[in-house]
């Protein structure tokens, strides 16, 4: 009886140490081991495809066979939405011309367009700490590290490490160690908005105090950062404070419905990067793996 | 035996919670099938167990998720051998005292978890309350559908047999 628990405790000690080690060689190096995540991430990703089709044919049974009580009630609903849109879309093409023809007039330089890629989700975190989900497209498709991930909402995440042939993991904007340049649409105040800050789950920082930021505000991406393009949709703000030091405490409520994640779009073309206003602190370099 | 359980438990759990990750993405709920397959491997086969159950459960969702890989897995592994030595020392047996092994040791991970994090990173991670919340009611749930499947299921298997078997007799006369 002591001589199993002292075998038990032993295998704990050493297993314990094991991790610690484990830790230490990452949290030290901090560029990570290739090896350490290429393989198993590689003989994982096709596991995780087959429970991905698994789950996906499981819903798609459920929502095409036998949940289409509401089905009828939600076409009607589609129609009268789509119709909406429509006029809605004239409205914003009729918009758009006119900013168009004042762009020409004053010169402006035009947004360079994004040739994206459309990549399906296969695979969720299993974790709750560092929200990562998987993509059926890699480097075979031309997806690099640090590419910008889009949804028709807006901005979802870049690609993390070290993308296989056919799948690569994406860190969404919303975790942990997760952050983007941003600006404030209103009151043109730029910032880095960074993920893993609870409920709502985005943080904006080092926008000054002076700034008179509000709820409801738009928050955009500043492309500062080389990753994401200029003026996509990052979120709202939802609760803007002063703070204790020379920065707002601004939260924020993504654009993106990150629950619904199904297809996403992969910016192929790396942005340049922005030219920076000189009075914009610069935001500190990221921690741990995925930081910006 | 033992192993080849622990192992068959591990794998199953795994299988399940990348089906749930699948579902609870995003949401504000969220559950870890792969602690309730180690507590449950170390109430019923030991801290022993539990050590494995938590090392392998822990580290193979550190490698699918982009976290430092050994936190989850030194956090799984305390918890597994934590709730095998509770088991061992007090009997549990009713189902009850096992969910509540699972709730306790649910909070307990993710204490460890926050803790090892703020230790990494210098300073506290956001802690969200009601999600824990939501996470250690939800692991109760599959853990007492998994331990009352684990109770019943036997039992149930042997009495169809056996309605078969009579009913088979029945039809001979």
């Amino acid at each position: 009886m002591f001589a199993t628990r002292r075998r038990t405790l032993s295998l704990l000690l050493i297993v314990s140490l094991g991790h610690v080690l484990l830790i230490s060689v990452q949290v030290q190096s901090k560029t990570g081991a290739p090896m350490l995540e290429a393989v198993p991430f590689a003989a994982f990703a096709q596991l995780q495809r087959a429970t991905g089709a698994f789950g996906g044919g499981i819903s798609g049974a459920w929502n095409h066979y036998i949940a289409l009580g509401g089905v009828a009630r939600e076409n009607e609903a589609l129609h009268r939405r789509l119709t909406e849109l429509e006029t809605a879309l004239q409205g914003e093409q009729a918009v758009a011309n006119t900013a168009r023809a004042l762009e020409g007039a004053l010169d402006l330089q035009q947004t360079l367009p994004v040739t994206t890629l459309a990549a399906r989700v296969i695979a969720f975190d299993p974790s709750a700490d560092f929200l990562t989900v998987t993509i059926d497209r890699g480097t075979a498709d031309g997806v690099g590290v640090d590419m910008a991930i889009l949804a028709a909402q807006g901005v979802v995440g870049k690609v993390l490490g070290h993308p296989l042939a056919h799948a690569a993991q994406v860190q969404l904007l919303i975790g942990r160690n997760a952050g983007a340049g941003a600006t404030l649409e209103r009151v043109d105040a730029e910032g880095v908005v960074k993920g893993g800050a609870g409920s709502p789950p985005l943080e904006m920082s080092y926008v000054s105090n002076a700034k008179d930021v509000k709820a409801g505000d738009r928050v955009l991406t500043s492309g500062h950062d080389g990753i994401f393009p200029p003026g996509f949709p990052i979120g709202v703000v939802e609760k803007a404070e002063r703070g204790s030091g020379m920065f707002r405490s601004i939260r924020i409520r993504p654009a993106v419905d990150f629950s619904h994640l199904g297809v996403v779009l992969v910016v192929i073309d790396r942005p340049a990067k922005a030219a920076k206003p000189a009075d914009t602190p610069a935001p500190p370099a990221g921690r741990g793996r995925g930081g910006l | 035996m033992k192993t080849t359980a622990v192992l068959l438990t591990l794998v199953v759990s795994v299988l399940l919670q990348l089906v749930a990750a699948r579902y609870a993405f995003g949401a504000a709920w969220h559950l870890d099938l792969v602690l309730v397959g180690v507590v449950y491997a170390a109430i019923y086969w030991g801290p022993a167990a539990g050590i494995l159950a938590g090392t392998l459960g822990g580290l193979t969702q550190d490698l699918l998720s982009s976290g430092i890989v050994g936190v989850g897995g030194l956090a799984k592994t305390l918890t597994g051998f934590a709730a095998g030595t509770f088991a061992a020392q007090f009997i549990v047996v009713r189902p009850q005292a096992r969910v509540l092994v699972v709730m306790v040791a649910t909070v307990a991970h993710r204490a460890v978890m926050v803790g090892l994090y703020a230790l990494i990173d210098q300073r506290w991670p956001a802690v969200s309350w009601s999600a824990i919340l939501g996470e250690t009611l939800l692991n109760a749930v599959a853990a007492l559908a998994a331990f009352q499947a684990t109770e019943l299921l036997p039992g149930a298997i042997s009495r169809s047999r056996q309605a078969r078997r009579s009913s088979i007799r029945r039809r001979q006369w």
